[in-house]
């Protein structure tokens, strides 16, 4: 009886969580007379591919087709890739020297994570004048660097604790055998830490995959803008194609959402600060 | 030997320094310069020193102050809700079956970029056909204006936070559970302890510090609480749903780039940003858990 | 010999180092003219077919429009003007930003005698509608762009439902006029009132009237509806002084708030009459709206130009030019909108740049972006022309009438956020929550003036 209850709870959990990807999916599939109507349609029977290519919805349609969603997709691919590498690199690196050197000791440790608590908001005007006198706006670059901000100071902590959990002995057998700390950098620390390496990589993606206030700011066209960008602009004022609307957020999820549930285990691992092992 | 290995360190942890300070340590002096300058790209002209101007300012502020309402309804509100509800939610998916795909299928929300969530909520919240409405009509319940009402809105807000984030909260909690050495569970029950008491005396203290690592940073993250309130409400309606966060976007992007008054308000609220969370990590013992 | 131990890590670090700052590196390359023209997405498809016909025939010249969306286009400008970046060479403004990019624009007048040899010989300047010119151009005494899309509100109604003779008698017994497209605000809460469901159970439609009262811009502008034809109105004029083109209807002749008065209360007097008979009118915004008409859940709607052409997707109201009719706005001044092309003083293409610009608002492109893109039209000529009254015929009188008398908001660099600190009073007013409308509006008044006097 418990388990009943308990399975009933948990599948009303679940479709709570579920019901608003759910809805996303099927309206990219509607016809735009089907986007709202009452009763809602839940199962659609007449489905559609024009969402995608442009087809339906007037003037707004233009969403999710091939021909214009391309450029943003690959700006977010590039920028998310990019910044996950890059962050995953620094964060190791000033990772090792934090856990085993205890440089900087607890002050350092706390400004790093204090960056994070700093309103991206505030930052986004002295960071526009910034590149826009380095002629670096609007680039992907400009995009990496400042998502770097964001997602190298989680890496740093985050891996900061797997390096803690490799014993010091394996460091030391290494120096023992006249190892420079670099070598045992890479050949210990690494490979064992790198589920956590995984990790750390998978939560800079998503963050910088979903990024949407900086790149609102920092860039202007499709040169470098972002699929939340280009979602963003047409939610507000004007009339809202739900349809293409839903199809270009569904091309925004789903990379990110498979991306995440293929490495779920190292995400997890990576959220709990490696204190589970998944 | 140990002086080449701190040198060789400090030169890997240079890249990460340099690019953490170059990029936020100039937006912050800048931005405390502004907060006490009048800056306002909108009417042009060049900063002009006004001491502590913009700091009473927000006193008099009415939208300040009921962003200020806001966020503090959604710290008090929100934050506990969450906590509760995925540690709720954690106890309760345990050995259930199928919790490899139940527990891929929570992380869903947390994936989904903050933009697209709210797309989607915005469709589902809408008056006239949204399935929410459509739902509780079922029940009798008449159509909610939730996005034209005060309270609903800002229900609508804590609910689409809910929605995102609980997961995380679950997903963090309940590893943790299902990676506590079982002897100690065992052993409890072993000595006679039920359900409740295992959890109490056993689970609950040993999980303690990731509790308090996820609170820490979601208190964070609500704090700056922005794109959801951008994408579905605007702030609305009234100044409802306005969080400080959101207000800061409004004075320093919206109305024109007001650079002085928006500095000003950052400060204030990195400020309490900075001032909370230094309370919880005390009670964290922060260098126990990174080992400094 | 020691320093070789380093050599790892620190090679290490500056490759990533350089890694990292290596993208900056300029890369200079020769390439053809390329004009950045940044756009609201209303603006953006017609822009789109008008830099393609440009391109034809101008072929060393690329251009490449970009959306951005209304909230985050005004603070890109402004940042560029500012740090005189020159990251665009044309743009839309919106007609309320006039006055804080005024700086930042070129005087096209101005540059047009300079470089007579980029002027195009059938421009016509005179062809533009009056208002539209200076709410789309001018700045004080400078041609701060020319006029794109012109954009003033109107009321749609269901023409089939007001032609339909059971529902003219039934309107004429019961309130002794005939059923037309109401021709002041009191007039149409009898006709809302009419068509809603719940008053009048044979009502054809749920709602008399569908509004938008969002705590968005859109409040602030709808508020003008209903308070510019008493601001306007002989006693109206008396009191406050004639409209200034730059401060708007809601201000006196001295740049005075004239909105703290009788005629500020009873203009949201009348909204709240209208809001009975409207669904969710608070929470309603343009999309919202447009939706429920196009969904026949209400009988008329104050909309902008672009709502008809979207309408034909909808069954419910298609055919469109069948069922849904266009009148000019009760109280007969309505709230202006639109937009001006402007070019970026920082521009380094100002040539190729001004002759876009002429192109996109010349009679030729006026006459396109109607016919294809609904972007409304801003010169006599094309409300002129037999093709496009063919097409649309209430362009011609309805249209015509709306624009030339249309109401305005402020264009000064303040507007933002006076127009916030409005758009929470009216919210809160109409949500009930400040029973003193009075007092409510003597209060936003002080506050606007504070805010014009400088911080």
């Amino acid at each position: 009886m418990i388990k009943f209850l308990k399975y009933l709870l948990a599948s009303l959990i679940l479709f709570f969580f579920l019901f608003p990807i759910y809805w996303l999916l099927i309206t990219a599939f509607k016809h735009s007379e089907e986007w709202f109507s009452w009763p809602p349609i839940l199962i659609p029977t007449a489905l559609t591919l024009n969402n995608f290519l442009g087809l339906e919805g007037g003037f707004y349609g233009g969403m999710a087709s091939v021909v214009n969603i391309t450029p943003y997709l690959r700006n977010s691919v590039v920028v998310a890739t990019v910044t996950a590498l890059a962050s995953t690199v620094i964060g190791a690196a000033a990772a090792y020297a934090i856990s085993r050197f205890k440089v900087g000791g607890i002050q350092l440790a706390n400004w790093i994570i204090s960056v994070r608590m700093l309103p991206p908001v505030a930052s986004a005007l002295p960071l526009y004048l910034i590149f826009s006198r380095l002629h670096l706006l609007n680039t992907q670059f400009v995009l990496i660097l400042a998502h770097l901000v964001l997602t190298a100071p989680l890496s740093t902590w985050i891996l900061i604790t797997f390096f803690n959990d490799i014993p010091k002995e394996l460091d030391e057998a290494a120096f023992v055998d006249g190892a420079s700390p670099l070598s045992a950098f890479f050949h210990i620390i690494l490979p064992l830490s790198a589920p956590g390496l995984a990790a750390v990589s998978t939560l800079a993606f998503i963050q910088s995959w979903g990024e949407f206030l900086l790149a609102l700011v920092l860039t202007s066209n499709a040169d470098a803008q972002t699929l939340p960008i280009y979602l963003g602009r047409y939610i507000t004022g004007f009339r809202i194609a739900w349809g293409p609307l839903a199809a270009a957020g569904l091309i925004n999820m789903v990379p990110v959402i498979l991306f995440s549930l293929l490495m779920q285990r190292y995400l997890i691992r990576g959220l709990t600060f490696g204190a589970v092992k998944g | 030997m140990y002086l080449q290995s701190r040198i060789s360190a400090i030169i890997l942890i240079l890249p990460l320094v340099l690019v953490l300070v170059s990029l936020t340590i100039y937006p912050f002096l800048n931005m405390v310069y502004m907060s006490f300058h009048n800056y306002d790209l909108a009417k042009g002209g060049d900063p002009k020193f006004i001491g502590l101007g913009n700091y009473l300012a927000i006193f008099k502020d009415r939208l300040a102050v009921s962003s200020v309402e806001f966020t503090a309804i959604l710290v008090v509100v929100a934050l506990p809700l969450e906590m509760l509800l995925g540690m709720g939610i954690a106890w309760l998916f345990r050995n259930l079956f199928g919790e490899r795909v139940i527990r891929s299928l929570a992380l869903l929300p947390m994936m989904v970029p903050a933009v697209v969530a709210g797309i989607a909520w915005k469709m589902l919240f809408n008056y006239n056909f949204g399935p929410l409405n459509y739902l509780l009509s079922l029940f009798g319940v008449p159509n909610i204006s939730w996005l034209g009402d005060q309270n609903f809105a800002r229900l609508g807000i804590i609910i689409i936070d809910l929605w995102q984030w609980t997961p995380f909260v679950f997903l963090v909690l309940y590893s943790g559970l299902q990676s506590m050495p079982s002897e100690l569970v065992e052993a409890a029950r072993v000595d006679g302890a039920g359900s409740w008491a295992v959890m109490r005396y056993v689970e609950l203290p040993i999980l303690a510090p990731l509790i308090w690592i996820v609170l820490i940073i979601r208190l964070i993250d609500v704090l700056k609480l922005f794109d959801i309130i951008y994408m579905v409400t605007w702030g609305g309606p009234g100044s409802a749903t306005h969080s400080f966060s959101y207000y800061i976007y409004k004075v320093g992007l919206s109305y024109g780039w007001d650079v002085g008054y928006a500095s000003a308000l950052s400060i204030v609220l990195l400020v309490v940003v900075v001032f909370l969370v230094n309370i919880l990590m005390r009670a964290l013992r922060l260098r126990a858990l990174l080992e400094l | 010999m020691r320093l070789k131990k380093y050599l790892l890590p620190g090679a290490m670090a500056a490759l990533m180092l350089v890694l990292l700052v290596a993208p900056a590196a300029p890369v200079g390359a020769q390439q053809p003219v390329k004009l950045n023209v940044w756009s609201s997405p209303d603006n953006a498809d017609a822009l789109t077919e008008l830099a393609k016909l440009f391109m034809e025939k101008n072929p060393n010249i690329t251009i490449e429009v970009s959306p951005i969306s209304w909230e985050v286009l005004y603070p890109q400008i402004l940042a560029d003007i500012r740090a005189k970046t020159g990251a665009f060479d044309v743009t839309t403004w919106d007609l309320m930003t006039a006055g804080s990019i005024a700086e930042g624009m070129l005087d096209l007048t101005k540059f047009g005698e300079e470089n007579p040899d980029l002027v195009d010989p059938n421009f016509d300047v005179k062809d533009f509608i009056p208002t539209a010119w200076h709410i789309y151009g001018m700045w004080g005494d400078k041609n701060i762009g020319y006029p794109f899309y012109g954009a003033t509100m109107f009321l749609f109604y269901r023409k089939d439902y007001f032609e339909d003779e059971a529902l003219k008698a039934a309107f004429k017994e019961k309130y002794g006029r005939e059923l037309a497209p109401p021709a002041t605000w009191e007039e149409a809460s009898e006709v809302a009132k009419f068509f809603t469901k719940s008053e009048n159970p044979a009502s054809p439609t749920e709602y008399g009237i569908t509004l938008m009262f969002p705590r968005t811009h859109t409040l602030f502008y709808m508020y003008l509806n209903w308070f510019a034809p008493l601001r306007r109105s002989e006693e109206g004029v008396k009191k406050f002084g004639e409209v200034d083109m730059d401060w708007g209807d809601l201000f006196t002749a001295d740049h005075k708030p004239a909105f703290n008065s009788p005629e500020g209360v009873k203009a949201l007097e009348m909204m709240e009459e209208l809001m009975k008979y409207s669904p969710d009118p608070l929470g309603s915004d343009y999309g919202e709206t447009f939706e429920a008409f196009g969904k026949g859940l209400a009988a008329m709607i104050p909309s902008w130009t672009a709502t008809l052409a979207g309408w034909q997707d909808f069954p419910e109201v298609s055919p469109v030019k069948e069922k849904v009719g266009v009148a000019i706005i009760p109280g007969g001044y309505p709230v202006s909108g639109g937009w001006g092309l402007g070019l970026n003083a920082a521009s380094k293409h100002k040539g190729e740049a001004f002759r876009f610009i002429q192109f996109a608002t010349s009679k030729e492109g006026d006459k396109l972006q109607w016919l294809k893109y609904r972007v409304g039209p801003t010169r006599y000529s094309v409300l002129q022309d037999p093709e496009v009254l063919a097409d649309s015929p209430w362009l011609g009188e309805v249209y015509a009438k709306s624009l030339e008398n249309a109401s305005h908001r402020p264009r000064i660099p303040e507007e933002p956020k006076l127009e916030d600190l409005m758009v929470g009073t009216l919210s809160e007013i109409l949500m009930g929550q400040k029973p003193d409308k009075a007092a409510a509006l003597e209060e936003l008044a002080a506050e606007w003036t504070k805010i014009l006097a400088g911080k």
